[in-house]
């Protein structure tokens, strides 16, 4: 797969970070469903302690992408994949690189918040739990701390053993964010995290993301180009499976490159 | 604030139960579907002795129990496919949507009722009447069916408050009373009319003028014993099927006019067509590999006869006597196996086929954009 | 009533008539249903009631004391006669009595007419004259006083005593205490006390052994070898029936293979239970118990240990039978977890077991509770596999007691549906045993039914859980 500009005119020079800054790097990456191409010849790196947003028209391959970093897509059989994503510098597919390991370095918030029907203090133990044997105070410690980052705590601190089910969708979405916060992970990759919420939930979430900017590195997929551009630090276009423009918000909101992306933003169909 | 620290997991180890885990679950999983597959080979392999040794004579002694086999199958399907249908077909398109949630599950525990308790009743209680009173029970399944269809005359030519109170859609609870006194008055009946009939005894005069025996135990017995035991069954999947057809279909089908009955008639069982005949296909199946009702109700005798009034006797129900005595590696041994071989063949093919016309149907259903 | 204007056409009725059919089909089918429930009900519970004695005096000036049981038509004249149940086998050799009810004089109620369930010859129905005990002599109501005091204690304290008792003709016999299983008048007895000894006897029934071939006493043995053979069943269906279902469902390949072991697993579902009966005798029995019995059990020979029918080659077959039960129920319920929960583990760094064993199963477990109910509710009315592998008649030992190993598992065991079927046809006195066969019948039933029931319970549970969680 050769360089873009042949193939590609209309695509601008690939964004790249030095090793220091940069997080997760994702070279030339394919991605097929049995056949079908998903995700073509993707290049590009996310920077750590920032927040990247994907943004694109539905289909365009921001959550496959977004699954492809933490190998979710190992679950299905019929995913084949070419390229590499290096995760701190080590190939994320390497056969020493350990998949529960990375899950756990790389969490993930799903657009439907889907807690397991266990207590509140249980759904955020699980990772913990997976991790092995602590005492019980240090693992109380964690769950507190887990939930208060997600800002979360006073609203629960009462009934941590209450069903995870009982609580509003923008609670449990939030409850999702703390037991994956609750592991320590580098990398919190969000996929549509409030599209099935209210505004308000949709406004608190949206500000534990830009706190928890700075523990660690945030990748956003979102359909909301205002969400986008109030929240992240950075902006990756993807259409059809592949990276249109990528580059700070700002430049790509207020003054885009190419004529693509200008009408994805305003919402002009093509 | 910083996190407090994780401790240091235990890696490997998940790794490893992980994949010892998935190991024994293959293991089983697959040990145990081919135990299921083992019953098949075995009773191949215990058939193919007869092929060496076995001569058209000894097949010969499984005839009359192939027939009994066939014999008692249809009677209970002539006895429980009409009912079962008929009242799929009100459960899914005429009952009120209320009452089909008491009453689906009511028939459907109807399928838990032991075949032993069924034979009993049938072989202790129902033949021994039927004997005494056997012209009131023919006249009773006679008198049945016209009974209900004079409810429904009288019920049209009855008052507009009367059909309000007793409408169409509660009909299948509120026509039990009146079966109820319909079958007392036929029985109340039968020896009136046999005596004007029949000379007064019914029995005798088969016997003399048509040479038919009776025998207590017999295919009518077992045919409505059975028939009882497999309406369940035919009614649980018919019901499914038809309750199933897209609802767009059958209001098309009256906003043009159609009368509900017409709807049912030319739109849903075309429709639901495969699955009705798949319900019934398992239902024959059923009926064919029951073993008690017929132990208990056919009275066991190896009889060739089309008499409905005669015994019989079937191949589970000789399996079930004569195995235990059979000496094992005899002829009559691999016999009985090879009896049960052909029970075995002809259930798991006529399941297959229903369960593919069925995966069908559901397919149509969803291009029909099917739900309700 | 309003006429219509013209008769319509026949296809017009039939299109008006016919639903009425199929609403008949609902109704008979409820019909069918419920008579049998009322009449197992009824068979089966009256008989534990204390039937009124009667003294019917003939015209001929006999008199005999019994319990009316039924009518008929004469069989070879006019009028009806009627079956009375009078007891004392040892005395007429018979223990029912066709009178015609032209024959009947008078029929009188007195209060001191007893009946009396004896231990080898049944009932004795007459009147009681005297109780000697410890050189006492007691007549009247102080004998009775004696023998239902004695009768309150527990059977090791009574105390020895004879009974002098006479039966209907002026015949008299003695009985001592220690064979009186119950004494009972019933004509005297207030409905309160009638109440109180039906419970009685019912609980009898379930707590004690059969006596006089199953014409008296209770299935006790049977309903313990049911539920011996039962629990052993769902120890061994219910891990492999979870264990196929999960590998089907969440670890092999989606592909057509799988899909076909679908439908043949379902399909084994219809499979005759008889069928399976065979497999276990020709496998289990024949099979491995013949080479366990070679092997380990040789000096027994040719009197077979494991070579025949026992408690654990019954287990096994029967295990197998409901395997597809679990199998499909365990999958229903695998199917229904939404794949969020399970990437939803994943994503937080769980192996595939840590997702099954703390996510999975655990949401999994209803359904697979329903599975094994109902699998247990099949093992307890199938009788048809058992006679070929392990039923007896009368289990000379029960399969569990204080005998080392405690569980035999090659011993022959008594089930109720087996029970059921072996007194109903092949007992002696038929006729007396028939109340007993209903109330076995009527137990099986109820079992069945309340399985069933928790069954659909849990189902409809499942079923609003879902509903409020999506």
């Amino acid at each position: 797969m050769l360089a873009l500009s042949s193939a590609h005119p209309t695509q601008t020079p690939v964004t790249r970070f030095t090793a220091e800054t940069c997080c997760l790097s994702i070279n030339q990456f394919h991605l097929a469903y049995a056949g079908k191409t998903a995700l073509r010849d993707l290049t590009l790196d996310v920077p750590r302690h920032r927040v990247t947003a994907f943004i694109g028209p539905s289909g365009c391959g921001k959550s496959t992408l977004l699954r492809a970093i933490n190998r979710l897509h190992d679950l299905n059989e019929s995913v084949t994949h070419q390229g590499q994503i290096q995760l701190e510098g080590q190939d994320i597919h390497a056969p020493q690189m350990n998949v529960t390991e990375l899950r756990r370095r790389v969490g993930m918030v799903f657009q439907t918040p889907n807690p397991f029907p266990m207590s509140i203090y249980e759904n955020v133990a699980f990772g913990l739990r997976l991790q092995g044997r602590m005492p019980k105070r240090k693992r109380d410690d964690i769950i507190e701390w887990a939930l208060t980052s997600a800002a979360l705590w006073d609203e629960v601190k009462d009934r941590l053993h209450r069903s995870a089910w009982q609580l509003s969708g923008g609670q449990q979405q939030r409850l999702v964010i703390a037991r994956t916060l609750a592991v320590q992970p580098d990398v919190l990759l969000l996929d549509e995290p409030a599209s099935a919420l209210d505004p308000i939930s949709t406004l608190k979430i949206e500000e534990l993301i830009r706190n928890l900017k700075s523990q660690l590195t945030l990748v956003l997929v979102t359909h909301n180009m205002q969400q986008a551009a109030r929240v992240s630090d950075y902006t990756a276009f993807l259409q059809q499976g592949e990276l249109v423009e990528y580059g700070p918000t700002d430049q790509v909101f207020t003054n885009p490159r190419l004529q693509r992306t200008e009408n994805y933003i305003t919402g002009r169909m093509t | 604030m910083t996190p407090p620290r994780l401790p240091l997991s235990r890696q490997p180890l998940r790794l490893i139960h992980d994949r010892i885990a998935t190991g024994l679950i293959t293991a089983g999983g697959i040990g145990v579907l081919l135990a299921i597959l083992a019953i098949g080979v075995f009773l191949v392999w215990e058939t193919l002795p007869l092929l060496t040794f076995g001569d058209a004579l000894s097949l010969n002694t499984l005839s009359p129990l192939a027939w009994g086999t066939l014999k008692a199958a249809l009677a209970a399907m002539l006895f429980a496919t009409p009912i079962a249908l008929g009242a799929a077909m009100y459960s899914a398109l005429f009952m009120s949507a209320r009452l089909r949630g008491r009453i689906k599950p009511m028939l459907e525990l109807m399928e838990a009722i032991p075949g032993v308790v069924v034979g009993f009743i049938a072989g202790l209680l129902l033949a021994p009447w039927v004997e005494q009173h056997l012209a009131s029970t023919l006249l009773v399944l006679v008198w049945l069916p016209l009974s209900a269809g004079l409810a429904g005359m009288l019920w049209y030519v009855a008052s507009a408050k009367v059909r309000q109170w007793l409408p169409l859609s509660w009909a299948g609870v509120w026509l039990m009373p009146w079966l109820a006194i319909m079958i007392t008055l036929a029985l109340w009946l039968a020896p009136l009319l046999e005596h004007a009939w029949f000379g007064g005894d019914l029995r005798r005069m088969l016997d003399q003028q048509y040479g038919l025996d009776y025998a207590t135990r017999n295919a009518l017995i077992v045919g409505i014993a059975m028939g009882f035991a497999v309406i369940p069954s035919i009614y649980s999947l018919a019901e499914d099927a038809l309750a199933d057809v897209p609802a767009n279909l059958m209001e098309g089908a009256q906003a043009l006019g159609a009368s509900r009955w017409q709807a049912l008639w030319k739109v849903a069982l075309p429709t639901a067509g495969p699955g009705v005949f798949s319900a019934v296909m398992i239902g024959a199946g059923r009926a064919v590999g029951e073993t008690m009702i017929v132990v208990m109700a056919s009275g066991n005798t190896a009889l060739f006869s089309a008499s409905p009034f005669e015994g019989l006797r079937s191949l589970s129900a000789s399996i079930a006597i004569e195995l235990p005595e059979a000496s094992p590696g005899g002829m009559t041994y691999h016999l009985l196996i090879f009896a049960a071989l052909a029970l075995f063949l002809f259930t798991f093919l006529v399941n297959t086929l229903a369960e593919v016309v069925r995966q069908r149907l559901r397919q149509r259903y969803q291009r029909l954009g099917g739900n309700r | 009533m309003r006429w219509l204007p013209r008769p319509p056409r026949l296809t017009a009725m039939g299109s008006l008539l016919w639903p009425w059919l199929c609403a008949a089909s609902v109704a008979l089918s409820l019909l069918m249903l419920a008579t049998l429930l009322t009449l197992l009900a009824a068979r089966g519970l009256g008989h534990f009631w204390p039937a009124t004695l009667e003294e019917v005096t003939l015209r001929s000036g006999e008199t005999l004391i019994g319990q009316a049981v039924r009518e008929a038509p004469l069989p070879n004249a006019a009028g009806t006669e009627r079956l009375y149940f009078t007891g004392n086998r040892d005395i007429d050799g018979n223990s029912w009595r066709w009178v015609a009810l032209d024959d009947i004089a008078t029929v009188a109620v007195p209060n001191d007419l007893i009946r009396l369930e004896r231990a080898p010859w049944g009932d004795f129905i007459g009147r009681l004259e005297t109780v000697e005990s410890d050189g006492q002599r007691f007549e009247g109501d102080a004998a009775w006083a004696f023998v239902a005091q004695a009768m309150a204690l527990p059977e090791s304290q009574r105390p020895v005593a004879q009974l002098w008792l006479t039966a209907a003709d002026g015949h008299r016999v003695t009985q001592p205490l220690a064979g009186v299983m119950r004494f009972q008048a019933p004509n005297a007895m207030s409905w309160h006390q009638k109440v109180s000894a039906w419970s009685g006897r019912i609980w009898q029934f379930l707590s004690e052994g059969p006596r006089a071939a199953n014409t008296g006493g209770g299935v006790w043995p049977a309903i313990f070898g049911t539920v011996m053979m039962v629990i052993l069943m769902s120890v061994i269906v219910t891990p492999f029936g979870v264990l196929a279902a999960i590998y089907l469902n969440e670890i092999a390949h989606q592909n057509r293979l799988t899909r076909l072991v679908r439908i043949g697993v379902r399909n084994l579902a219809g499979v005759p239970s008889i069928v399976y009966g065979v497999f276990g005798l020709g496998v289990f029995v024949y099979g491995i118990g013949g080479s366990i019995d070679s092997w380990f059990f040789e000096d027994a020979l040719p009197s077979p240990t494991f070579g025949t029918g026992g408690l654990l080659w019954a287990s096994l077959t029967l295990a197998l039978l409901t395997l597809p039960v679990v199998i499909v129920a365990t999958e229903e319920g695998l199917a229904r977890i939404p794949d969020a929960q399970r990437e939803g583990a994943v994503a937080l760094g769980a192996t595939r077991l840590e997702m099954l064993t703390r996510v999975v199963l655990p949401m999994a477990t209803p359904a697979m509770l329903t599975g094994v109910i109902l699998a247990v509710a099949r093992a307890a009315g199938e009788v048809a596999p058992l006679m070929l592998v392990g039923v007896a008649k009368l289990a000379p030992q029960m399969p569990v007691d204080d005998e080392f190993p405690y569980l035999h598992l090659e011993r022959k065991f008594m089930h109720l549906g087996y029970h059921l079927f072996d007194t109903a046809f092949h007992g002696e006195d038929v006729q007396a045993a028939i109340p007993l066969v209903f109330a076995t019948a009527l137990l099986l039933v109820l079992i069945v039914l309340v399985l069933n029931l928790t069954a659909i319970f849990l189902r409809h549970y499942l079923r609003r859980q879902r509903g409020n969680e999506c």
